[in-house]
This record gives structure tokens, sequence and C-alpha cells, in this order.
């Protein structure tokens, strides 16, 4: 079935991310100064405000940081509830939204903060595919 | 002259009708419904006005009263924009630049879904959506949930603990006759409500069932705020504003660096500096309550509970009718009314509370419901994102 879920609209700024999910990489922009990792991407480093960006490619691992399940929902995710969102804190620095996979959203007591996840891409059309964080490893550890 | 107290709230109104209107309002209209009510309270002709601030509609309302101010402030930052628009205008008073400011106020929240209101989201292209758009959040309840699962987890509480927010401010509308959830005769299922109506209500976001959640209506207020001088020579009773601040931690939830804090922190520090007062000399507490942990959150961050135990305050009754520190004496947003951006709510009730203007009290005391010569007002707006905070002084 087509993708039919609300998609983003990349930017010059975050070309690079889109083109490096199309070919299954996770890429993090990284300050060339202090050498911080932030999320979403800048034009200018949050941390130091170095303008010297690059983009490096990250490990797609992270861990929960919270989480939530949603009954109630919008378009294309309507039909999907419950699902689950969660805050994920990015192995190489700062953190990103995510549906989660891998979980139960009618035992959300069963999900912990601090579980280990991993990046899946989902080709919602030809050129974006969007990531998603898939449970790896269920206690915090 | 000291910027605390350099300029007094002089009178506070609402729209004629507010909550979910029979005919369908517009947010104009909402607007000038009140501002004519706040003039003709206070005496202060709407051509006397010579600031407006209001959350993105400066210009229209000024252009629709006829008005030529000298300044024009339109910050829309969310529901707080209201509490850091008295900052604003008790800076300009101070500055000398205006005599007298309106802010005002008009949301039909509750009559847009008849009139076709706005469409929802942002700019799909802003690197901050993009990151966030794909994910099927929808509105506040479901970005606000994260924050009460990270409070659970590093405090120990429970969605539980936070129900009794919603069960006190319940008995606070039973008392309210202009709140939506007053009594059976105004809602459904208004009246008072148990901890166990909050746990079963529908599930909106889990943890955050219904009853967590603030209403959506129709609201429209608006406040005078004039230098001393004139304050004094009014035939309302001045409130004044000793404290003010405001503060922010982010915009998107994905820069909210702890789940369990805000920026109220901040600025109710530097209010309570300006105003030479902290927590405990605190009276009354107004707290945006667009769900039952933004109150909780927001009294721990000004100081009037230690971390992770804000809900205490309401689950022990302090916060109840009768209790030592009264919070959300109208009802609040879960219960009174919430249009959407809930800031001017809190002043046209702390302005009613301390004016001694508001419904006789159930302990009998005239035009308020409390003894509160001294009330701190918070603001939440965005995701958990900015705050606006007062403090005020009874004259």
């Amino acid at each position: 079935m087509a993708y039919n879920k609300p998609l983003p609209k990349p930017s010059p700024l975050t070309q690079p991310f889109w083109d490096g999910a199309k070919a299954g990489k996770f890429l993090l922009p990284r300050c060339e100064d202090c050498n911080r990792v932030h999320w979403y991407p800048r034009h200018i480093c949050p941390f130091c405000h170095s303008m010297s960006i690059q983009w490096i490619e990250a490990s797609g691992e992270g861990r929960i940081h919270t989480y939530a399940v949603q009954f109630r929902a919008f378009g294309g995710w309507a039909e999907d509830t419950p699902f689950v969102t969660a805050y994920i804190d990015l192995a190489e620095g700062d953190r990103m939204a995510t549906v989660l996979r891998g979980v139960d959203a009618s035992r959300p007591e069963s999900i912990s903060i601090g579980a280990k996840v991993k990046v899946e891409f989902e080709a919602a059309s030809d050129d974006i595919h969007i990531p998603f964080f898939r449970v790896v490893e269920e206690s915090a550890s | 002259m000291n910027l605390s107290k350099a300029a007094a709230i002089v009178g506070a109104a609402e729209a004629v009708e507010i909550g979910y209107p029979e005919e369908p309002r517009t947010s104009l209209q909402l607007h000038i419904e009140a501002i004519k009510a706040v003039s003709e309270q206070t005496g202060i002709p709407i051509s006397a006005i010579d600031g407006i601030f209001s959350a993105g509609w400066s210009s229209e309302l000024a252009e629709h009263l006829g008005i030529h101010p000298r300044y024009i402030d339109t910050t829309s930052v969310g529901g707080c924009s209201f509490e850091m628009h008295v900052h604003h205008a008790l800076l300009a008073i101070f500055a000398g630049v205006i005599d007298v400011a309106l802010v005002s106020h008009g949301q039909n929240g509750w009559s847009a879904r008849r009139l076709g209101g706005a469409s929802r989201g942002g700019d799909a292209s802003a690197p901050g959506t993009q990151m966030s758009m794909p994910y099927g959040f929808s509105g506040a309840p479901s970005n606000y949930s994260h924050a009460m699962v990270r409070h659970n987890h590093r405090f120990g509480t429970t969605p539980e603990d936070f129900a009794h927010v919603a069960v006190v401010t319940r008995q606070w509308a039973t008392l309210n006759p202009r709140a939506v959830m007053h009594s059976k005769e105004t809602h459904e299922f208004g009246g008072p409500i148990t901890v166990d109506d909050v746990n079963n209500s529908r599930m909106i976001s889990w943890p955050l069932t219904l009853l967590h959640c603030c209403l959506v209506t129709d609201h429209g207020g608006a406040v005078l705020i004039a230098r001393p001088e004139i304050a004094r020579s009014l035939r309302t009773t001045p409130v004044w504003i000793a404290g003010a601040a405001e503060n922010m931690s982010h915009a998107n939830m994905l820069e909210m660096e702890d789940f369990t804090a805000t920026s109220a922190f901040a600025s109710g520090r530097a209010a309570y500096k300006m105003a030479g007062l902290g927590p405990d000399d605190m009276e009354l507490a107004l707290l945006y309550d667009s769900f039952t942990l933004t109150a909780a959150m927001t009294a721990e961050m000004l100081g009037l509970a230690p971390r992770g135990e804000g809900y205490k305050l309401w689950k022990d009754g302090h916060a109840a009718p009768g209790g030592r520190l009264p919070i959300n004496t109208n009802g609040g947003g879960l219960s009174f009314n919430h249009s959407g951006m809930y800031g001017m709510h809190l002043l046209v009730e702390a302005y009613r509370q301390l004016s001694g203007t508001a419904e006789d009290g159930v302990n009998g005391i005239e035009g308020k419901q409390t003894n509160a010569m001294t009330c701190i007002v918070n603001g939440t707006g965005g995701s958990l994102s900015t705050t606006g905070t007062l403090v005020l002084v009874a004259d």
C-alpha cells in the first residue's frame, strides 16, 4: 500500500540528510569546531555558534529517552492508532523524535526508558526514506 | 522610581459569551467585546490607549478600533504571550513611552470548528518541522505525554498523582458560575469529578486521559495597564505589577533538554527578584494548566513545591478551596475555559481575585475566593517551551 502519512519537504539545509537516508545511511550534522553533534540540522552550531558544520555517518543507535502512546492522530496516522512515539538519545549525541517499532502499544509499561534502539528506514516515496527506530534490547542496561 | 510597581493592571474583562457559545463567534469579535467591556469598567476611553499588545493581532485590532498607538507589540509565542505582554507594557510605561496599555486576547477555539478553522501544522520545510512531522504527533497532548512519562520515570510519580490536579481544579470550577464545567447545568459532564473519573476517561495520548487535558472553548479577554498616577485616579482598584519576567528553553520539543523542567524556573526567579518577594510570600497561584502535568511541574519550577512533588499541593488539599495555597481559583484551563492560548484567562482571574471583583467566596469573603494579597501568575507556551511569570500585589 502506498505510504499515506505526512512527508517532510527537504530544504537545501536538510537535503544531505534525506539523500543519505535514501542510500540507507544515517547522517548527522557535526560541528567542525566543537565536535558536537546536533539535531535537528542547523545553519549554525547551537553549542558554539560556528558556521562550519559537516555531515557524518552515524551508528543509528540510541536509547529511549521518553515515550508515549498515541490514541488520537490525524491523516494516515489515524488508522495506525495506538502507536508509540518516542524521543531517542542518539549514541553520537542530541535527541531525535520517532515512532518506535518492535514494541507493544497495548502494553506501554513493557517499554523501558533507556532501552537500546537502532534506526531503520522506510521508503515513503521515491525521494523520502523516513528513519524509524526499532527496539533491539528491551531492558535498560 | 523602581520598575517594580511602575504600573498596575487597572481592569480586566471578558467577551460577552465565552465557553461554547450557541452562535459561532469569530476571534475578532471576542477581542472587541472584551476591549469594550474593559474600557467601560475602568472609564478609560479606547482613544486613550497608546500601547497595544496582543498575540499576533495588534495592527488589525488598532485599525479596527481606529487608534494610532505609539507602541505596538504582537509577541506570539504560545499561551504565555499575555504574561509577556504585561512584562513589556510595564517596561514601556516605566520608560515613559506610553501611559495606558491594552493587552487583548480573542480566540474561537470552539467556534472555529464550525466556521472552518485554520489548518494544522507548520511549514513542512522548516528544519525542526521536517524532523518531527513525519511521526504522527498531533497537537499538544501527543507531546506533553512524553514529559509525563519522563517525570514518572525520574521521580516515581504516577498519572494518578497528577489526576488530583484535575479533581481539585474541578472543585474550584463548581464555585465559578462562568466555568464551562461548573455543573450539570452548564455541561453534561460538569460538576465534581473523582480520581477514578480521570483515570477512566478516554485515553488521548498515554498516559494522558481526556480529563488530564484542558478544554477547547471560545474566549476573549482584555486588561488595561496604566502608570500609577492614572491607576489611582480611576474608579477601579489597581493590582500592582511587582515582578515580571519571561524566558524560554526551546521551541520544538526536540530541543527540550530536561523533560521535567521548564523555563519557569528562570522567569520565576527573575520575577521574584524584581518584586523582592519569594515563593513563601505567595498567597494565591494561577498556573497555566494546559494539562495536569503543566500546573504541577510549574509549581515545582516556581519553588512552591520541591522537585518531583508539585502534585502533592493538590493531592494533599493545599491547592483546594480552603487550602493554604489556593491554585487556579477560576477552575483553570482544565475546567473553566481554554481557548488554545490560556494566558489571558490567568490575567483576568488574577485581577478579579486581587481587586475583589470576583464572585463572593466560599468563606463568605466578598468578591474573592481567598484573602490573598499576593499572587504568582505563570503562563506556559508551546511545548513546555516558553514562560512568562508575574508577581502581582493587591492595592
